[in-house]
């Protein structure tokens, strides 16, 4: 009895054993060149020489860890094929790859950071959210790469800068994509619109629309964030650029009257009902339907828009600036980058080096603009490959005097929880000034709190 | 040597669960009571800052906002399932045509994960296209439907709601176990005597039914105070916080804010008022135990 149940306890070890031993790390043949003393007999007296010989060694596999928030179908295709592409080209490296949903990414990425074998290369978002890591220590200093690689010279400065602390490279920007609001050409030309330029022309669009049975705007704000980007825009449409970053940095307060403006201005969109009802129930995703449907005429959103609309919609497509509303105002746009950085405890920095200069060259840049239409942030790429929407979104960054990242990536993620809060109970119950008030004074004592802001 | 091995190996036994219990469940616990007096921001060294979270917890509108909502999930949670559960026990407890079919229609919702049945109604709810809307529409009883889950009036009775769709089932199946093992005898003694069907319910099976009663009573309570998963599928706490939950914000001060110091206080609190429900539980418990 118990010898059998001795039997049954070893077969399950065996079987263990074989289990784990499947998992050892691949092994490549690598040719190295050794150096070994031979004795040759010359004329009958022994001698020691030298001799250098090619020997083949069976060498484990550099493990490199990559995690990454590609998750949508289409960058997260591309992103498993750059991975290929990498091994393929570098065979020493065994890359595990784990794509992570994008909410879950940001929630997850300090516990990954404060591991003892943290992920070595991860996506991340550049400006602010990737600035409290760097003052942390918890980002790889890579100016050497960004040396070696000769990005310095091929990168423009803006991407430079926004990579740089005190002078030292940590992160490494590789893609961006333009806000604008999106409108379905269809619809305006059935209705005889124009794309407007200015804020007058932009509420006689929504009129018109409104009049012919459509919804002016759509939005989904079940995730809040989108309410962020009507924020940022007509602030800095209304306040400039600079008062805009300088909010979003804790150095200006939220009670501050030019706040209450963009509010006012917001409270005349709402109350003239040119956004869709219950907009809280739907996803950003959600509320591309009846844009789909041709119900809706405009969507504020980011490029990666296209990337949830089916192909007969995207060639219906086309996006205009957000409409001028002040012309004395210099004009912002947002435009967040993304990128990737080297955790500080990599466990194998050479390999994320290796990779991380991969991800930064032509090649790559090239691969992703062609397969997805993002932005390259390397010069070296061939602009002229860029269809007529990409150029148009180039021209778009290209004319604005000051690039911001988004609400919740310029400010702290604290800071714009509760701001966008604010913005979904405002957008309740936009006559509520009372009630605005009270909540930008809370939101206001929090971001001097945060900050630690006078 | 032998009865120092049997007084023994019981301990031994016991230490492996014993153990793992210390590590996984009372560590953690007394480490996230630690926390909730730090400013821990999930990345740097946390820092001793004495009662400061709890001080901010009161003067905080969404913590209240938070529990106000924990109690009215409670206060639905202890009532209607539980009423509703045994009335479906009591007619599906004798010979109703196709009461298999019903029994299990009725515990169906259960079987099913939080998180889909929280899409389910998620799309049901849908203001434009879900079925609720579109019935309501359709059979012309109002112009235009609500926007359950992005009215802040509505959001949080639309998850309730679905809960409590979850929570019927669940009941009805604990007290048709609790029915089928009272004593038909009893009945049959009431009935001789002259009571009519309410007596016998009210004076003879709702007493039998007690601790049955004490159990649901206690799970309803815990099942409301965890509430996480439909809110965290269907609103996330929103619209304007309108539907959150102690559980939720704490979600959101410790993964979405990285506050997990502030979020530990939050767990402490909540850890708090279960302990009362679960004291009261024990409590009657061992009165049970002493009585038999």
């Amino acid at each position: 009895m118990y010898r059998k149940k001795i039997f049954v306890f070893l077969a399950v070890v065996m079987l263990l054993s074989l289990i784990l031993t499947a998992c050892e790390p691949e092994t490549i043949i690598e040719t190295v060149v050794e150096t070994v003393i031979e004795t040759v007999e010359v004329e009958g007296e022994t001698v020691e020489v030298i001799v250098e010989r090619e020997v083949e060694v069976l060498k484990d596999k550099d493990i490199l860890i990559y995690n990454s928030y590609a998750s949508d179908p289409a960058p997260r295709e591309a992103d498993e094929e750059i991975v290929q592409m990498f091994m393929d080209k570098y065979p020493q490296y065994d890359v595990i790859h784990s794509t992570i949903n994008h909410e879950d990414f940001k929630q997850a990425i300090r516990a990954y950071l404060t591991a003892s074998a943290p992920p070595d290369v991860m996506t991340w978002f550049a400006g602010e959210r990737a600035r409290f890591f760097i003052d942390n220590g918890q980002i790889m200093d890579i100016s050497d790469v960004w040396e070696g690689e000769g990005w310095v010279e091929d990168y423009p400065t803006g991407f430079k800068a926004l990579s740089s602390v005190d002078g030292n490279q940590y992160f490494l920007p590789t893609s961006w994509y333009w806000w604008a609001v999106y409108y379905r050409v269809s619809v305006f030309e059935e209705l005889g619109l124009e794309p407007p330029t200015t804020w007058d022309e932009f509420i006689e669009v929504c009129d018109t629309l409104k009049e012919n049975g459509k919804i002016p705007i759509t939005i989904g704000t079940k995730y809040r964030w989108t309410t962020g980007a009507w924020f940022d825009y007509l602030n800095m449409r209304i306040n400039g650029p600079e008062f805009h970053i300088d909010l979003m940095l804790g150095k200006e307060s939220y009670e501050d009257e030019r706040v209450l403006a963009v509010f006012d201005a917001w409270r005349d969109l709402l109350e003239n009902d040119y956004f869709i009802e219950d907009a809280a129930a739907y996803t950003w995703s959600e509320a591309l339907e009846p844009f789909i449907t041709g119900e809706a005429g405009m969507y504020l959103m980011g490029d990666f828009i296209r990337d949830s609309l089916p192909p007969e919609v995207t060639d219906d497509l086309d996006f205009f600036r957000f409409p001028i509303m002040d012309p004395a105002v210099p004009i912002g746009e947002d435009a967040p980058t993304d990128g990737y950085f080297i955790a500080a405890n990599s466990q194998n920095p050479e390999a994320a080096k290796a990779f991380l200069a991969y991800l930064g060259s032509v090649e790559v840049q090239t691969y992703n603009a062609e397969k997805l239409g993002r932005l390259p942030t390397h010069t070296g790429v061939d602009r002229s490959m860029f269809n007529a929407a990409q150029q148009k979104g180039l021209a778009l960054i290209d004319g604005a005097d000051y690039v911001a990242q988004f609400y919740d990536r310029d400010t702290r993620p604290e800071v714009a929880d509760m701001g966008m809060n604010v913005f979904m109970e405002f957008w309740d119950d936009p006559g509520n000034t009372a009630r605005l008030a009270e909540m930008l004074a809370e939101l206001d004592a929090y971001r001097m709190e945060v900050f630690g802001a006078e | 040597m032998v009865r120092l091995r049997r007084n023994f190996l019981p301990y031994l036994f016991l230490a492996i669960p014993i153990i793992i219990y210390l590590v996984w469940v009372i560590g953690p616990m007394f480490y996230t009571f630690y926390l909730s007096l730090t400013n821990w921001d999930g990345l740097s060294s946390p820092q001793f800052i004495g009662f400061r979270n709890y001080e901010r917890l009161f003067t905080d509108r969404v913590f209240f906002l938070s529990l106000t909502n924990n109690m009215k999930w409670l206060a639905s949670f202890v009532t209607v399932p539980v009423v509703l559960g045994l009335a479906l026990a009591m007619i599906l407890n004798r010979a109703v045509p196709g009461e298999k079919f019903f029994k299990m229609s009725f515990y169906m919702p259960m079987v099913l994960a939080m998180v889909v049945s929280g899409l389910i109604w998620g799309w049901l709810y849908h203001p434009r296209g879900g079925l609720i809307n579109n019935v309501l529409v359709g059979l012309g009883i109002v112009e235009k439907g609500p926007g359950w889950l992005s009215d802040r009036a509505l959001a949080l009775w639309s998850i309730i709601i679905v809960a409590i769709w979850r929570q019927v089932g669940y009941v009805m199946v604990l007290y048709l176990a609790g029915l089928k093992s009272i004593n038909p005898e009893f009945l049959e003694a009431a009935k001789i005597d002259g009571a009519n069907d309410w007596q016998v319910f009210q004076k003879v099976l709702l007493p039998l039914l007690m601790p049955v009663s004490v159990i649901v009573l206690v799970i309803s309570v815990i099942d409301s105070l965890r509430a996480f998963d439909l809110v965290s599928v269907m609103t996330r706490g929103g619209p304007a916080n309108s539907s959150s939950v102690l559980a939720n914000y704490m979600y959101i001060q410790a993964f979405n804010n990285y506050r997990m110091g502030y979020a530990a206080s939050i767990a402490v609190i909540l850890f708090l008022i279960s302990l009362v429900f679960i004291f009261i539980y024990l409590w009657r418990v061992m009165q049970d135990e002493l009585e038999y």
